[in-house]
């Protein structure tokens, strides 16, 4: 089979169908330019919440008067634990100092206090990668259960929250970018099946001459590749425009736009994704007619 | 070449073949006739696999209709050039790409495709309109681009569906000229007309239909 004369006659049918073809590019860049703002909101929603944990800390109260051999051995055991970072002991004055610093002003009222009621600690801090409330809630029961322990205290809820915050984020992501990725392919299986039927005379004289089915195809799928692409170029062309045109700008007028992040060369991966959407919607539509 | 027995065709509201049997040799040029609706263009549909038939069998060449499958109806009828009825050209494409289009579906180069459709045109007395679009053309030319595009692949069949239907009488005595030219060189070709004129001492054998039964044959 000549492919150049399938190119030929798509782009032939591109030309003569221009207006329907337009606005089926500019439907798959509106899609694709609201696909790669919805990706990159939640990839930049995800590095935010990535980024709290560094705060989060298990605090083990340690029980009184215990001896420093002991105190080691309680931090060697929790520092040997795989998802722990790093673990500092705070011995109860220096808890005191610090409480006394955090109130500053008000710290007068601790003066009443004949002696120090804070208990030693040790801080435990985590992995990023071991941020999940369950990973987070086995560990506390194995520190719990090592004796001179006291008490072991975490931020549960902030972390459950901000756990399912990132989960709930993640899906909604992908719900969305798949119901985009379904529309869009949805708009070259219509814009096809429409071209298809208003060349069914056409196609009836290709038929009746013996032509295969590849080279009554061919020209239908090339068609929907080029629209696929065409609005992957031109989305890319609007990712652009957004980063250099408003982005850029954002951040030199608003500091706070500097913690956005904007993976430039990313969507550089919008003209092919347009041309698989492309040519997958027309591939389904051709495959769906009876001819 | 191409064998029918007993071969019906049945519509919703007619029979249009009623156990038709005959048989066309390699090489040989033949006409069928009768009157409008005796079946002639069902007939070439039949062997062109346009329509499939109800009752019986068909052979053409080495293909036994009834057994072919849905995928290899385009290789039997890249064997067949097929003038139609209605011509059935493009109206988008001129004269040249028309007549291209045969030789296209059948793979053929650029290079050797355009003195292809040259020959085919000349034959035709329509060189000189070969960028001319079908639209432009009378009945009678768009008659001869239909011809021109069945002969072009030099195909083993011929089938012409009235292919004088719109023609004066000096050009239907020049299209049945390059029949017999063709049918020279090799190919079977069969006509179908109404028109007795068409065949009249051409020498060739004439199949008579009539309200869908074959009612015998003649030399013309």
């Amino acid at each position: 089979m000549d492919l150049s004369y399938s190119f030929k006659l798509a782009a032939r049918s591109l030309w003569h169908e221009k207006w329907i073809n337009l606005l089926s590019i500019l439907t798959i860049t509106a899609g694709l330019l609201i696909t790669a703002v919805t990706v990159l909101a939640v990839y930049n929603m995800d590095a935010a919440t990535r980024r709290l944990p560094e705060k989060f800390s298990i605090m083990l109260y340690l029980s009184d008067n215990l001896s420093h051999p002991e105190v080691e051995k309680i931090i060697n055991t929790a520092g040997k634990e795989n998802i722990v970072e790093k673990v500092k002991y705070i011995p109860k004055d220096e808890a005191l100092k610090d409480l006394k610093a955090t109130l500053k002003d008000t710290a007068y009222v601790l003066d009443g206090l004949g002696e120090n009621p804070l208990p030693d600690a040790i801080e435990v801090k985590l992995k990023n990668s071991a941020m999940g409330p369950d990973t987070v809630q086995k560990l506390t029961a194995r520190l719990r259960a090592i004796s001179g322990v006291a008490e072991v205290e975490y931020g549960e809820k902030f972390l459950s929250s901000i756990y399912s915050l990132r989960v709930g984020m993640q899906g909604v992501g992908i719900v969305i970018v798949i119901m985009l990725s379904a529309g869009m392919v949805f708009v070259c299986y219509s814009t096809v099946k429409i071209l298809f039927y208003r060349k069914r005379k056409e196609i009836e004289t290709y038929k009746l001459l013996g032509a295969t089915r590849g080279f009554i195809r061919a020209p239908f799928i090339i068609e929907g590749a080029v629209i696929g692409l065409s609005g992957g170029l031109l989305g890319l062309i609007g990712i652009l425009s957004l980063y250099y045109l408003v982005i850029l700008q954002l951040r030199l007028t608003f500091p706070l736009f500097k913690i956005l992040i904007f993976p430039v060369d990313v969507s550089f991966i919008l003209p092919p994704v347009g041309f698989l959407l492309g040519i997958i919607g027309a591939v389904v539509a051709i495959g769906r007619i009876k001819y | 070449m191409i064998y029918f027995k007993d071969v019906s065709k049945h519509y919703d509201t007619h029979t249009a073949l009623r156990k038709v049997t005959f048989f066309i040799e390699k090489g040989e040029m033949a006409f069928i006739t009768g009157p409008s609706g005796s079946g002639k263009s069902t007939l070439l549909k039949l062997i062109y696999m346009a329509e499939r038939p109800d009752e019986g069998n068909i052979t053409i060449s080495d293909w036994e209709v009834d057994k072919i499958r849905e995928s290899h109806i385009p290789a039997l009828r890249r064997t067949i050039g097929v003038v139609f009825q209605d011509f059935m050209l493009l109206n988008n494409r001129n004269v040249f790409e028309n007549v291209a289009l045969a030789l296209r579906i059948r793979g053929a180069n650029e290079k050797e495709l355009k003195p292809k459709v040259f020959d085919a045109l000349k034959i035709v007395n329509l060189r000189h309109k070969a960028d001319c679009y079908p639209y432009a053309l009378s009945g009678g030319e768009q008659q001869r681009v239909s011809i021109a595009r069945a002969i072009v692949s030099e195909p083993i069949i011929i089938l012409a569906d009235e292919p004088t239907g719109n023609v004066d009488p000096d050009t239907s005595a020049g299209i049945i000229r390059t029949f017999k030219d063709i049918n020279a060189r090799g190919a079977t070709i069969l006509i179908a007309t109404h028109n007795r004129e068409l065949f009249r001492n051409t020498a060739k054998r004439v199949l008579k239909l009539d309200f869908g039964n074959f009612v015998g044959e003649d030399i013309a």
